[in-house]
C-alpha cells in the first residue's frame, strides 16, 4: 500500500499540505484542511459529499488485530455525506454513515461502526465494539449516551465561508476525476 | 498559579492551628494574625446569577429559592441552556406581507438536549415564560411548614410567659399564703390539672403520613425486556430535580439556574474584613484582600540533598519579601510540646531605628522581657493595640509530626522591599547588605537563598516522609494603625515537607 492513489472529484477542496496516504476518493463539496491526515492503510477510503475535515483531524483506515490476517477481501472504508470532523479528532471507524459530527479531540476506535446523525462529543473516547444507532449523542467525561430527537444541523454556512476563504491562502489539489 | 503553589510542600500554621499553604491564608492587619477560611466569618454579600450577571436581592433570592428566574440549566448534563431562534412560517400564508414569526426554544450546546426533546412548545418571546411545573407535593409541604412555624411561635410565647412568671415569683399570692396553685385552681373552679400552653394552643396537625406495608408487584417487564439505558435517567439527573425525580428522560424539564454568591470574610477576633469582593457581579476584583501572600515572606524549597536517617544534609530555601518595607528574618526553634498561645499573640514593637545588626540573642531577650505584660514594661515595647475580641477561639494543637531536626541559625538576615522595577535591573545591586555567608547563599532584589542544615531522625524508616519545622520571625511593618509606620515582630510556624528518606548509600 505504498502507492498513493488520490481521486478528487470536482467541487472538492483539498489543501495541498494535507497528508493523504493510500487509495483515497474524495467526493465533491468536501473540504480537507491543510494539516488533516487521511491514511488508507488497510484498504481504500471513499469520502462522500460535503464533508468537513478540519485541522489536525486523523482519519485512519486500520483493521483490528484479529481481522488483519483475512486476506480474501480488501475492506473499503466508506464515509457518507455531510459528516463534520472537528479539530484534532481521531477516527478509525470501519464504516461511517451520513450527517455525523465528530467533535474536537474525540477518539473513535476501529471497532465502532457509526450510522447516521450521531454526535461524538468533545474529548470522548469510544473504543468498545459496537454499532452506534441513528442520532446517538455521546457527551461528557463519562461518555454518557443519549438519543437525539433529530440529526444535527448542517454546517452549510460555515462550509460556504470556508470554500471562499481557503483558496485565498492555501494551495489546492486539482480535482483529477470527472463525474 | 496552582502549579507553583499546588504541591503543598511548605505550610504555614494559621493562628487557629491548621496548616495551610500561604496561598490559602489571610493576614489580619489589625490583629497581626494569620487567618484561614476555617477561622474567619463567612458572610454572603450578594446573590447573583452567573449566566446573566444580574444581582438579585437576598429577599428575592429567598422567594425564588436561590435560583435565577430567567436562566436555565440543562436537565441532562447541567450545563447552561441557551435560547435559540427558530423561524416559523408566516402566520397567514395567503398574506405575502406577513413576516415569518420568530419562535424560541432552549437548547444545550453541550449534550444537544433541547426543550423540543420533551415536547415543550416553542415560545414567542426571548425570555420565554417557560411553563413552570407544579410540585405535586407542594400542598403537603406547605402544611408541614405552617405547622412547624406555629410550633416555633407557641414555644416562643411560652418562653416569654415563663420569663414573666419568674420575675413575679416572690410576690405571688400563693407563695405568701402557702396555698398551692393546684388547690387555688380547685377553689375557683378550674380543673386542677394545668395544661401546658404548648399543648393547649397546639396547631392543627396535618394528617400523618401513613406507612404502607403493601407495595406494588415488580413489573414483569423488568425481567423480560432488555433495558434501554438511554431512556432511563442517571442519579445526577434525578437529584437535579429532587421534587420530581424523573425516572425516564422524557420527563426531564429545564431547571432554573442556581444563584452564586459573593462572599466577604471577616476576622472573628476584631471583626475587620480580610476579604471583600467588589459588588458588581461581573467584576472579579476585591475591595479588600488581605491575603497572607502580600504580607508574609514566602518560603520555597529550592534544593535538598538526599535525605538519610541521622545524617545532616543541606537544604536551600528561598525567602521572598512581598511588602514595600524592609524586613529582617530570624529563625527560632520549633517546640511542638510547648503550650505556646503566648508565642503567636506576643508581638513586641521593635524600635524604629533598631540597629539592623542587632543580634538575635539581644532581640530574644527583649521579647522575653515583654512577656509578662506588666505596667512597668519598657516604653519601647508596647502590646498589640487592644481591641475587645468578639470571639475568642482556642487554637487547636498542630497535628503535624516533625521528624527532622533543624540546626537553627543564630544569625538573622535582611530582605529588602519588593521593587517591581528590579526585575529589569541587571546591575546586581546587593543593597550593600552585610550577610552571614554561612546563612545567605545568594540574593537578588527582595529574594534571598538561605542554607539550612537538617538532620532526619535516626530511627526513621525508609521512604517515610521527612518533615521539618521552624519558627520564622519577621518584622512586619504596620501602616494601618497610625500615620507613623510601626514595626512588629511577627512569628509564624512553618513546616516543610522535604521528601522521602532514601537508603544509607
Ligand atoms: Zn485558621
Ligand atoms: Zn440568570
Ligand atoms: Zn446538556
Ligand atoms: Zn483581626
Ligand atoms: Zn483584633
Amino acid at each position: 500500500m505504498s502507492r498513493n492513489n488520490i481521486k478528487i472529484l470536482p467541487g472538492a477542496l483539498v489543501c495541498e499540505e494535507s497528508k493523504l496516504r493510500g487509495d483515497i476518493t474524495i467526493g465533491s463539496g468536501t473540504i480537507v484542511h491543510p494539516s488533516a491526515t487521511i491514511i488508507a492503510e488497510a484498504g481504500p477510503i471513499i469520502i462522500g459529499e460535503c464533508c468537513l475535515i478540519e485541522e489536525q483531524v486523523k482519519i485512519i483506515h486500520r483493521l483490528p488485530f484479529d481481522q488483519q490476517n483475512k486476506e480474501n477481501t480488501t475492506p473499503v472504508l466508506i464515509i457518507g455525506s455531510h459528516n463534520v470532523f472537528e479539530v484534532d479528532c481521531t477516527v478509525e471507524s470501519p464504516k461511517i454513515g451520513n450527517n455525523n459530527v465528530f467533535e474536537s479531540k474525540c477518539y473513535v476506535g476501529n471497532k465502532v461502526t457509526v450510522s447516521n446523525g450521531c454526535i461524538i462529543g468533545a474529548g470522548c473516547r469510544v473504543t468498545e465494539e459496537q454499532i452506534l444507532k441513528e442520532n446517538i449523542i455521546i457527551f461528557g467525561s463519562k461518555c454518557q449516551m443519549r438519543e437525539g430527537l433529530d440529526r444535527p444541523g448542517l454546517q452549510t454556512l460555515q462550509m460556504e465561508t470556508l470554500s471562499k476563504m481557503i483558496p485565498n491562502y492555501h494551495h489546492i489539489k486539482k480535482p483529477n476525476k470527472k463525474v | 498559579m496552582s502549579y507553583i503553589t499546588g504541591p503543598d510542600v511548605v505550610k504555614y500554621a494559621c493562628s487557629c492551628g491548621l496548616l495551610k499553604p500561604i496561598s490559602h491564608l489571610y493576614f489580619c492587619r489589625y490583629c497581626f494574625q494569620l487567618r484561614c477560611s476555617f477561622c474567619v466569618c463567612h458572610e454572603v454579600d450578594s446573590n447573583f446569577c452567573g449566566k446573566c450577571s444580574e444581582n438579585i436581592p437576598s429577599s428575592e433570592a429567598r422567594v425564588k429559592k436561590n435560583r435565577c428566574g430567567n436562566c436555565y440549566v440543562c436537565p441532562s448534563c447541567q450545563q447552561e441552556l441557551s435560547t435559540r431562534i427558530a423561524s416559523k412560517g408566516p402566520v397567514n400564508p395567503e398574506d405575502s406581507k406577513s413576516t415569518p414569526k420568530k419562535m424560541y426554544y432552549l437548547s444545550c450546546q453541550f449534550c444537544r438536549w433541547s426543550s423540543r426533546d420533551v415536547g415543550i412548545p416553542d415560545q414567542s418571546t426571548v425570555t420565554g415564560g417557560w411553563p413552570e411545573r407544579e410540585n405535586v407535593h407542594s400542598n403537603r409541604l406547605q402544611e408541614l411548614v405552617d405547622m412547624y412555624k406555629a410550633i416555633v411561635l407557641a414555644q416562643k410565647q411560652q418562653k416569654d410567659k415563663d420569663k414573666k412568671k419568674q420575675r413575679g415569683k416572690f410576690l405571688s399570692y400563693t407563695d405568701r399564703t402557702g396555698v398551692t396553685a393546684a388547690a387555688l385552681r380547685k377553689r375557683i373552679g378550674l380543673p386542677a390539672e394545668f395544661t401546658h400552653p404548648i399543648l393547649k394552643n397546639k396547631p392543627k396537625e396535618p394528617e400523618p403520613a401513613s406507612a404502607k406495608t403493601e407495595v406494588d408487584e415488580v413489573p414483569e417487564q423488568l425481567l423480560t425486556e432488555p433495558i434501554n439505558l438511554m431512556e432511563i435517567t442517571t442519579v445526577e439527573q434525578r437529584l437535579l430535580q429532587p421534587e420530581a425525580q424523573p425516572v425516564t428522560v422524557d420527563k426531564l424539564f429545564p431547571v432554573h439556574k442556581q444563584l452564586s454568591i459573593k462572599r466577604s470574610l471577616r476576622c472573628r477576633h476584631c471583626e475587620h474584613n480580610v476579604s471583600k469582593p467588589e459588588y458588581n457581579p461581573s467584576s472579579v476584583k476585591f475591595k479588600i484582600q488581605l491575603f497572607a501572600y502580600y504580607h508574609i515572606p514566602e518560603i520555597r524549597i529550592v534544593t535538598v540533598e538526599p535525605l538519610r536517617a541521622g545524617k545532616q544534609c543541606e537544604l536551600i530555601v528561598k525567602f521572598t519579601n512581598p511588602t514595600q518595607h524592609q524586613t529582617t528574618i530570624a529563625f527560632l526553634k520549633l517546640n511542638m510540646d510547648e503550650e505556646d498561645a503566648s508565642l503567636d499573640s506576643e508581638v513586641a514593637e521593635v524600635i524604629q531605628d533598631l540597629d539592623q545588626t542587632l543580634s538575635l540573642q539581644e532581640k530574644q531577650q527583649m521579647s522575653l522581657t515583654s512577656l509578662p505584660l506588666s505596667t512597668s514594661q519598657p516604653s519601647s515595647l508596647i502590646s498589640v493595640p487592644s481591641r475587645q475580641p468578639s470571639l475568642t477561639i482556642e487554637p487547636r494543637k498542630i497535628s503535624q509530626e516533625v521528624n527532622c531536626d533543624i540546626e537553627v541559625p543564630t544569625s538573622s538576615f535582611i530582605l529588602p522591599p519588593r521593587d517591581d522595577a528590579a526585575e529589569y535591573d541587571d546591575s546586581g545591586d546587593t543593597h550593600n547588605i552585610q550577610d552571614d555567608p554561612k546563612l545567605v547563599k545568594w540574593r537578588k532584589s527582595n529574594k534571598a537563598f538561605i542554607k539550612l542544615n537538617v538532620t532526619p531522625m535516626s530511627d526513621l524508616a525508609l521512604n517515610s516522609e521527612v518533615v521539618c519545622g521552624f519558627i520564622m520571625q519577621h518584622i512586619y511593618t504596620n501602616t494601618v494603625a497610625s500615620k507613623e509606620p510601626q514595626k512588629y515582630n511577627h512569628k509564624v510556624k512553618v513546616f516543610l515537607r522535604l521528601g522521602q528518606l532514601v537508603g544509607s548509600e
